[in-house]
């Protein structure tokens, strides 16, 4: 369902992070959009309202694959009561970091399917966030000879890539940082 | 620039208020404790979850803005959220 006052709820975000930009004295600016148009690279990712983060302390909120930002959006859809199956509905961006996030995802689900089915062996991408997994689950599900699976329990919950007809045990998570 | 600082405690007020049921119950206690000012962050029993939320995430979330705001100042700070 989509977000019923766009406006009304840009407003409060808005709201909200001139609050905490304040009181935490970022040296930050952010511009909201509602509907915003996205490139085709973002197909999978169609954010109701996006917002654009900007400023002298833009790096600190890119610092440990975005921390920051991922921090403030978290809040934002806390206020919101978002269901967590609704926070891909409001996205917060900063220098284009989650675009450029998107575009490395999407090479790796390719180097992945070309991966597997040359080896015949599952593929298992590093630990990611929910968002994350369910992008490469939506990249790759046109493939008919491949198929997606998610492994692991929380922190650990990767996507693994089978050959359709694999019968046998998942593989262990490639060792990466989460993001 | 202009000289100004974090407000430590307010800015833990207003994401801890976006974020529960019953903001007016909301309070940050700070105080010192081995050089470092404790920011404990007391809600209504019924909000503990709402500030912690699934699999800790909104907790994460509040210390890493209290942290990256504590950059600027001088001080170590910890968010403890009182249960």
């Amino acid at each position: 369902m989509p977000i019923p006052d766009k406006i009304a709820t840009a407003k409060k975000i808005s709201e909200l992070l001139n609050a905490i930009l304040t009181a935490g004295d970022f040296r930050l600016r952010y511009k909201i959009t509602v509907d915003p148009q996205v490139g085709t690279d973002r197909e999978w990712e169609r954010p109701e309202i996006l917002v654009e983060i900007s400023g002298a302390d833009s790096p600190l909120v890119l610092e440990n694959g975005g921390e920051l930002l991922r921090a403030f959006e978290q809040i934002a859809s806390e206020m919101l009561r978002l269901a967590p199956n609704e926070h891909e509905k409001i996205s917060f961006d900063c220098q284009n970091f989650r675009s450029a996030r998107l575009q490395e995802l999407r090479l790796a689900t390719d180097v992945a399917a070309e991966r597997v089915r040359k080896t015949g062996i599952p593929y298992a991408f590093a630990p990611m966030s929910s968002r994350e997994r369910r992008i490469l689950h939506l990249a790759m599900r046109d493939l008919d000879d491949l198929r997606t699976e998610s492994d692991g329990e929380a922190a650990q919950r990767h996507v693994v890539v089978y050959p359709k007809d694999y019968t046998g045990k998942p593989p262990a998570a490639s060792i990466s940082r989460r993001r | 620039m202009a000289d100004s600082a974090p407000n430590m405690v307010a800015l833990v007020e207003i994401l801890a208020k976006a974020v529960v049921e019953a903001p007016d119950e909301v309070t940050v206690e700070p105080f010192e404790e081995d050089g470092q000012t404790v920011l404990e962050l007391i809600v209504a029993e019924s909000d503990l979850g709402r500030v912690i939320g699934r699999q800790g995430r909104t907790a994460r979330s509040l210390r890493t803005i209290v942290h990256s705001a504590s950059l600027r100042t001088r001080k170590r700070y910890q968010l403890e959220i009182v249960e």
